[in-house]
């Protein structure tokens, strides 16, 4: 892989990382500049008070001072406080990141079964197989996240009362160690459940087209006429042939693993980063949609970069060009 | 790839094994726990920073105050003080504490305390104290006593409902930005104390043994945090919660009828209202014609206000044309039958016709009597509620069958803030909650109130200024007589009521609902129309006594739930083991 390749990739990521940071402090703020009136409306404040929670929050003085203020602490590694919580930004994503993790990223490990589905419908095309996952795949693919969710909550958790009806924990619990992990498994399974399902179609059907593509290939003609098993042609030739748009796909999605799942993580009140981003959105609380936007906007620029590292290791055309 | 299917079988079996165990460990939990679910999360523990509903249910229970509030009617009740003398001019007031008061952690809690929340709070201007403490002054005369002396005649006391906190703990904190103290302690005085806050999920209040009314009859109250309403009321009818704040509107009916489950409609004298540009402040552009009082009248005659509660509250609301300045209903004055501004189209197409607002081009838009513009408001209303927007296209479309067009615009509560505070409106839909004493609402609608610039906004935001309104606004205020000072506000609201600068549309609900097969004692306050929880001061909490047998939710389920929860996940491990199986055998067939 040429050096420039990976320098130009990395330069190009970072000046991305540089623009979301400008542009999301000067988004919420042309919408909404002054938040302290209407959140302390009906309080009672007098008029220098209210000016003090202006200072408190980073409210007072120009725009561009704000941003001046905004630029440095983040420099510092400091985000600021959520004007809801007076609670550092930091400390609440530090909280509702570890939650997230666990339930989108075990949802997209499972979804990533959806691949080796989607490789063998691809590779047997017009069998019964692959009729019925393709159908199957569009079906789940088709259903909204949300949708899925309310039945799933009605069915198993309100109706049959096989799970909790949310949350990570018994709330109240006194359970610590290994009994805690598998109270949050039990309370993640409908969820996360929820979720792949949601995922997997996508997978599923990027996966097949991927294999049918490359099934259609010349050099597998000559593998087979080479005498190989069918079962080698698939996997020496097919498979890593069929792997590219799978693992920009993939890529992507664990980019997305940290902006959690709004959806779902609202139907399970589920304390992740997508409902920290459902209570920041209601406030406005700019201190805290700054933090979520910039988190999530990182990752996903990360996830990109190694996407595009890898595709140049995996197709070494990329990184020659 | 096969030999990974096949150990994903297994792990996914063993993790099945692993809930069964769990699941029957966790049932030794003996606590007796009131499980409440609310759609909110806590913002603070700190009574100086925190500002939400949820944080104010944790501070009625950790703080108790000087004197409390009758559950019935809101009445100054001895609370922390078991007495209190009044000084001949009614300025100070002596506070004698009960005796061995003790806060949670076992520290006595004396005069000291009390003085210093006072003092500091007055001098540091703390947000949820400041208003009441602005002009007072106290001072320890010995452990059990504390003297208080406002600087005005102030006719809230003997009423002393500030929460007092602990020094020991806070007297550090105060040196430096006290709003910035996660307040994490959870020692108080009041009949729970904050055991633990996992935000955004649920927070947990332990009995407080030392409560002055002596210990709570069950051992914590788990306060959890829903994000869909839906999921909260299904929460409530599998039995995982007791009690469920602000039931979505549309779920109500359903529980109405369930067995088993309570439903409250309960009143605390929030209301929502329309509001029209007063135009008092000299900045803006609203329309000349809301200076007109017939104009309001007219717009006031054409909104069928039962109507809107009964399609857009689901008949979740109250249909009261007093601006609502306390959730006791003492201080609403009756409005003569002929000063009521009740549905009438016709008398409010009439109202217009003599004041000469006709429609001469034929539109189906009246005009100003000099034919300069047309009667078209600009309507703002929010973003983020419910009812705004059915409530809107009710009253657009009663507007313009008297012939009173509208413009319709929609904003988040900051913007519609900064579009009240700059004057550029005509009419707009909001609402307020009152405190008990309506000493602060009525300010709100005083000339001092009024937004001038708008970069400091006031509080008045029906830009209406009234000479009269203000000299009985002073008159209350100072006003140590009750009965007198009920009058002088009645005579207010009716002021207020018959300028129609604000119309009420209605007085709006705590929607709540609750299982019966877990508790009893669940207090309204008020008296038969408030909520049970989520009120002034909540006594419910300390009134509530677990019912025998209902101690736990339904134990003997669960281990059957779990054993069909451990099936279906051997089931779904067993398949992905055959088909890694299957798979090998055809590819060994290829």
């Amino acid at each position: 892989m040429r050096r420039r390749f990976v320098i130009g990739k990395i330069l190009g990521a970072l000046s991305t990382l540089v623009f979301v940071v400008v542009f999301n402090f000067f988004l919420f703020r042309v919408v909404n500049d002054d938040p302290i009136n209407s959140m302390f409306r009906g309080r009672n404040l007098t008029p220098e008070q209210l000016d003090r929670l202006r200072v408190k929050f980073n409210l007072d003085g120009t725009k561009w001072e704000q941003f001046v203020a905004y630029v440095r602490q983040l420099l510092h590694g400091d985000l600021g406080y959520s004007l809801k919580s007076s609670r550092p930004v930091s400390t609440v994503i530090a909280e509702a990141i570890w939650p997230t993790i666990l339930l989108v990223g075990t949802s997209t490990l499972l979804a990533m079964l959806g691949i080796a589905l989607g490789y063998r419908a691809g590779w047997r095309r017009g069998s019964t197989f692959d009729a019925t996952a393709t159908s199957v795949s569009m079906l789940t693919y088709s259903m909204p996240e949300y949708w899925i969710g309310m039945v799933a909550l009605g069915v198993f958790a309100a109706g049959l009362g096989w799970f909790p009806v949310g949350g990570l924990n018994d709330p109240g619990s006194t359970l610590t160690g290994l009994e805690r992990i598998l109270d949050q498994l039990h309370h993640m399974i409908l969820p996360a459940t929820v979720l792949a399902v949601a995922y997997i179609g996508e997978y599923m059907i990027v996966a097949r087209s991927a294999m049918i593509d490359t099934s259609r290939e010349d050099y597998l003609q000559l593998a087979r006429a080479k005498g190989l098993r069918e079962a080698d042609v698939r996997k020496r030739h097919a498979q890593p042939n069929a792997l590219l748009p799978v693992v920009s796909l993939s890529a992507i999605n664990f980019g997305f693993v940290l902006s959690g799942a709004i959806a779902v993580e609202s139907i399970f009140s589920w304390p992740g980063i997508g409902q920290q981003t459902q209570f920041a959105i209601a406030g406005p609380d700019f201190p805290m949609l700054q933090g979520l936007f910039l988190l999530i906007s990182a990752a996903v620029i990360l996830a990109n970069l190694a996407a595009d590292l890898l595709y140049g290791y995996l197709d070494p055309r990329v990184a020659g060009r | 790839m096969k030999r990974q299917l096949g150990a994903l079988g297994l792990a996914i079996a063993a993790l099945g094994t692993m809930v069964v165990t769990t699941a029957n460990a966790s049932g030794g939990d003996e606590k007796v726990t009131l499980t409440v679910g609310l759609m909110q999360d806590l913002d603070s523990p700190n009574p100086t920073a925190g500002y939400l509903v949820s944080a104010y249910e944790l501070w009625n229970l950790q703080y108790a105050t000087l004197t409390d509030k009758a559950a019935d009617d809101f009445a100054t009740e001895p609370g922390l003080a078991e007495k209190w003398e009044a000084s001949n001019d009614g300025l100070t007031y002596t506070y004698t504490l009960r005796e061995g008061l003790k806060w949670s952690d076992g520290e006595p809690l004396t005069a000291d305390d009390v003085a210093w929340t006072i003092n500091t709070s007055r001098d540091q201007e703390w947000i949820n104290h400041s208003a009441t403490t602005a002009n007072l002054d106290a001072k320890v005369i010995d452990e059990r006593t504390v003297e208080i002396t406002s600087a005005v005649p102030d006719p809230k006391l003997p009423t002393m409902d500030v929460y007092i906190l602990p020094q020991h703990i806070w007297e550090e904190q105060a040196a430096g930005d006290i709003t910035t103290y996660a307040a994490d302690d959870g020692v108080g005085s009041g009949a729970f104390t904050l055991q633990q806050w996992n935000p955004g999920q649920d927070w947990t209040m332990v009995a407080n043994p030392n409560f002055w009314r002596g210990a709570p009859k069950f051992d914590q109250i788990v306060f959890r945090v829903f994000t869909e309403g839906s999921a909260m009321v299904a929460a409530l009818r599998a039995g995982e919660i007791d009690f469920v704040h602000d039931v979505p509107s549309e779920q109500f009916e359903g529980l109405t009828t369930e067995e088993g489950i309570e439903t409250v409609i309960g009143q605390q004298g929030g209301f929502s209202e329309l509001a029209m540009n007063g135009m008092a402040g000299g900045i803006g552009d609203g329309h000349p014609a809301l200076l007109d009082i017939d104009v309001r009248h007219a717009i006031a005659k054409a909104i069928d206000r039962q109507a809107l509660v009964d399609r857009v509250l689901l008949g979740q609301g109250e249909v009261n044309p007093i601006l609502g300045v306390s959730p006791d209903s003492v201080w609403f004055p009756e409005i003569p039958e002929a000063d009521q501004l009740n549905y009438d189209p016709a008398g409010a197409a009439k109202l217009l016709d003599d004041a000469g607002y006709l429609d001469t081009d034929g539109d189906g838009t009246r005009e100003m009597p000099d034919g300069s513009q047309p009667l078209k408001f600009r309507y703002a209303q929010l973003s983020d509620s419910d009812t705004a927007g059915p409530n809107q296209e009710l009253i657009t479309g009663w507007l313009k069958e008297i012939g009173i067009d509208t413009e319709v615009s929609t904003y988040d509560q900051t913007q519609l803030t900064d579009v009240i505070a700059s004057g550029e409106y005509d009419l707009f839909a909001w609402g307020w909650t009152p405190f008990v004493d309506p000493d602060p609402m009525l300010s709100y609608f005083t000339c001092a109130q009024v937004t001038t610039d708008a970069e400091s906004p006031g509080y008045n935001d029906a830009n209406w200024c009234s000479e009269e309104y203000d000299a009985l606004y002073e008159q209350q205020n100072q006003e140590l007589d009750r009965a007198k000072r009920v009058e002088l506000v009645h005579e207010m609201l009716t002021l207020f009521h018959n300028e129609s600068t604000y119309v009420v549309l209605y007085h709006d609900a705590d929607t709540q609902a609750y299982r019966t097969d877990r508790f009893t004692g669940w207090v309204r306050q008020p008296k038969d129309v408030g909520p049970v929880l989520f009120s002034n001061t909540s006594p419910s909490y300390w009134n509530l006594t677990p019912v025998d047998g209902g101690g736990d939710d339904g134990g003997t389920s669960t281990g059957l739930i779990i054993a069909i929860v451990a099936g279906a996940v051997v089931v779904l491990g067993a398949i992905v083991f055959f088909a890694a199986r299957s798979r090998r055998q055809q590819d060994d067939k290829e």
